[in-house]
C-alpha cells in the first residue's frame, strides 16, 4: 500500500530528476569546492586564477593567525553572538508566553510589529544608534561605542523580533490545558513557564538561539562602526582582510580563502547539527 | 515578563527610528555631530538634496531592479529543486542538506569568496574564457545578480518544499485517476497549490535583497562602483565616508518607504493569531 501511494505521488520521471539535481548540485558545489581548493592553494595560484591547487598548502591555515587578527575576532564573535543567543532565547520565551497566553489590548499590533520590525533596514538605524550610544557616553560617563556591549545590545534587539516570533509559533501549539493543570496545582506563572513550558518548547528555544547567534556572527554593518580594533568581530576582520588585498603587494588570496572557510565552519556546523529544527524555524514566516 | 524585550526594542529600534526621522531634518555633518542636538533644523532640504544632487534615484532604481531580477530568477530554480527532492530516492537527505548550504553561509563569507572568484585574473574569467572586470564597470551589476541568486534561491526551495510536503495525497490520486502525465500534473495540479508559500518566499526574498548591505559591501568594497551602488551601500558611504549624516539618514528613510509595500503584502499573508480559540 505504502509503495503504491508513493508511486502515485511521484512528481518527476527519474532521469529528469537526476538531470535537475546534477545541475543544481554542480552550481551549489562548484563555488564551495573552489573555496576549499583555493584555501589550500598558494596565494599566487589563486591570484592567477588556477582551478587546481599547485600542491597542498595547508600552511595557509597556520599563517592566517599571524597575518590577521582573526583569532581575536573569532573570540569576540563567539562571546558576543553566544551571549546574544542565550539572552534572546530567554527573553523571547518570556515575551512569547505573554503574547500567546494573555489576552490584552494591542496584542495583534505587537505581533504585527514583530514581523514589521524585522524588515526595517539596518542602515536606517545605524546612525541613530551610533548617535544614541555616543550621547549616552557623554551623559552617563560610560563608554559604549567600541565595547562589546554596544554590538551585544544592538544584536540582541535585532534578534528579538524574530526570536519572539519563532517562540510564538511554537507556544501557540501547546495546549492551554497544560498551564491550567499546573496552575490548579498551585504553581506560580513563573514556575509554569520554567518548569512546564520551557522544557516542552526547547526546539523553539534552539531555533531562536541559533538564529540570534547567526545574526551576531554574520553582521558587518553595525560591527564595522560600533567596534574598535580590539573588539572587532570575525566578520569585520575578514572584510578588512579582504578589502586590503588590492593594490601593491601580492594579494594573499589563499590565506583569505582559508580565513573565510574558518569563519564559515561554525555556522555550517550549527546548521548541520540543528538542521531539522532550523528548517522548521525558517518556514515559520520570519523575514531572516 | 514582557518588560525586557519591550524595553530593548524601544531603546534600540523605536527610539532610533524616531531619532532617524528627526535627524533627517537636520543639517548634520562631521562638524555638528558632537553637538547634534544643536544642529540646524533645515526641514526637508536633505530630501530635496538627496533626490536632486545625489545618486539616490539611481540607487533606488538599481536596488529595485536587481532585487526584482534576483527574486524572479530564484523562482524556477527553487521550484525545480523542491520538486526534484520531493520523491524518495537514495541520498535525498544529503542532497537536501547540501542545497541549503549557500543560504546558510554568512554573507561576508559568500562576498569574500566571490570577490576572489571574480577578480580580474581570477577563476571566473579563467573558466568562462572571458577577460576583463567583473567587480567594476557594467558587468559588476551582473556579478551582484549572480552572487545574490546563488546565495538566495534556497529560500524559495525551502518554502516550496514545505508546501509540497503538506500536499494532500488525494491530490496525487485524483491526478493519477485522470491519467495526467507528470508535466500536466505538475503544471495544473501541484504548482497551483504552492502559490501561497512561494509568494511568501518571493516577498521575503525581495525584502532581503533590497535591504542587503553585507554582500555588496564585501563583494565590491567602498567606494562602491557606480553600477552596483545600491541603496544600503550608498546610505552607509554617505554617513561613514562622506560624513553627511543628515543626508544619509534622509536616504535611509526613503528606503523605508521602499520596503513598506512588500511589507504590507507580507503582513497580510502571515497567520497572526496566537492560539486556539483565543482572540
Amino acid at each position: 500500500m505504502r509503495a503504491r501511494s508513493e508511486e502515485v505521488a511521484r512528481l518527476l520521471p527519474a532521469p529528469l530528476r537526476a538531470a535537475v539535481l546534477t545541475v543544481l548540485l554542480l552550481v551549489v558545489l562548484g563555488p564551495l569546492a573552489y573555496m576549499a581548493l583555493a584555501s589550500v592553494s598558494s596565494d599566487l595560484a589563486v591570484a592567477r586564477g588556477a582551478l587546481w591547487p599547485d600542491g597542498f598548502h595547508l600552511d595557509n591555515y597556520a599563517k592566517i593567525w599571524s597575518t590577521t587578527n582573526l583569532g581575536r575576532g573569532l573570540v569576540n564573535s563567539l562571546l558576543v553572538a553566544g551571549a546574544v543567543a542565550v539572552v534572546s532565547a530567554f527573553v523571547a520565551l518570556l515575551s512569547a508566553y505573554v503574547l500567546v497566553r494573555y489576552a490584552f489590548r494591542g496584542r495583534i499590533a505587537v505581533l504585527r510589529a514583530l514581523l514589521a520590525l524585522q524588515s526595517i533596514p539596518g542602515t536606517l538605524l545605524l546612525l541613530p544608534v551610533f548617535v544614541l550610544f555616543a550621547s549616552a557616553a557623554t551623559a552617563l560617563g560610560v563608554t559604549v561605542i567600541g565595547t562589546r556591549w554596544a554590538v551585544l545590545i544592538t544584536y540582541l534587539t535585532f534578534a528579538l523580533p524574530f526570536s519572539t516570533w519563532v517562540m510564538v509559533t511554537y507556544l501557540r501549539e501547546l495546549p492551554p490545558e497544560l498551564d491550567e493543570a499546573a496552575r490548579v496545582d498551585g504553581a506560580s506563572p513563573w514556575r509554569v513557564l520554567t518548569r512546564v513550558i520551557a522544557p516542552l518548547s526547547w526546539p523553539g528555544l534552539v531555533v531562536s538561539g541559533v538564529f540570534a547567534f547567526l545574526l551576531g556572527w554574520n553582521d558587518v554593518l553595525f560591527a564595522s562602526v560600533l567596534t574598535n580594533p580590539d573588539t572587532r568581530t570575525a566578520a569585520v576582520e575578514l572584510q578588512i582582510f579582504g578589502a586590503s588585498q588590492e593594490g601593491g603587494a601580492l594579494p594573499v588570496y589563499g590565506q583569505l580563502m582559508a580565513a573565510a572557510l574558518v569563519c564559515a565552519v561554525p555556522v555550517v556546523a550549527l546548521y548541520l547539527v540543528f538542521q531539522r529544527y532550523l528548517v522548521a524555524g525558517l518556514t515559520t514566516g520570519g523575514v531572516r | 515578563m514582557f518588560l525586557p524585550g519591550g524595553v530593548l526594542t524601544l531603546l534600540v529600534i523605536v527610539v532610533p527610528l524616531a531619532l532617524a526621522l528627526y535627524i533627517s531634518l537636520l543639517d548634520l555633518d562631521q562638524y555638528s555631530i558632537r553637538e547634534w542636538v544643536g544642529a540646524e533644523f533645515i526641514g526637508f532640504e536633505n530630501y530635496v538634496e538627496a533626490v536632486r544632487d545625489s545618486n539616490l534615484v539611481h540607487a533606488i532604481g538599481l536596488s529595485v531592479g536587481y532585487s526584482a531580477l534576483v527574486t524572479v530568477g530564484c523562482l524556477p530554480i527553487g521550484l525545480a529543486a523542491a520538486v526534484a527532492t520531493q520523491d524518495r530516492f537514495k541520498g535525498r537527505g544529503l542532497v537536501r542538506s547540501v542545497l541549503l548550504v549557500p543560504y546558510v553561509l554568512p554573507a561576508f563569507v559568500v562576498g569574500s569568496t566571490w570577490r576572489i572568484i571574480f577578480q580580474p585574473d581570477g577563476v571566473a574569467n579563467e573558466v568562462l574564457g572571458t577577460s576583463g572586470l567583473w567587480l567594476n564597470g557594467p558587468r559588476s551589476f551582473w556579478a551582484l545578480v549572480i552572487v545574490q541568486l546563488w546565495a538566495g534561491w534556497p529560500l524559495v526551495y525551502l518554502l516550496a518544499a514545505a508546501g509540497l510536503q503538506s500536499l494532500d495525497v488525494t491530490v496525487h490520486e485524483a491526478a493519477a485517476l485522470d491519467g495526467a502525465g507528470w508535466w500536466a500534473k505538475l503544471r495544473h495540479v501541484v504548482l497551483p497549490q504552492l502559490r501561497g508559500p512561494v509568494s511568501l518566499a518571493l516577498v521575503i526574498s525581495f525584502l532581503h535583497n533590497v535591504n542587503s548591505f553585507t554582500l555588496p559591501f564585501v563583494l565590491f568594497g567602498v567606494p562602491s562602483p557606480y553600477d552596483v551602488e545600491v541603496l544600503p551601500v550608498l546610505t552607509y558611504v554617505e554617513s561613514f565616508q562622506n560624513f553627511e549624516f543628515g543626508l544619509s539618514v534622509a536616504m535611509a528613510v526613503v528606503s523605508l518607504v521602499l520596503v513598506a509595500i512588500p511589507m504590507a503584502v507580507y503582513l497580510r499573508a502571515v497567520r497572526l493569531d496566537t492560539g486556539r480559540g483565543q482572540r
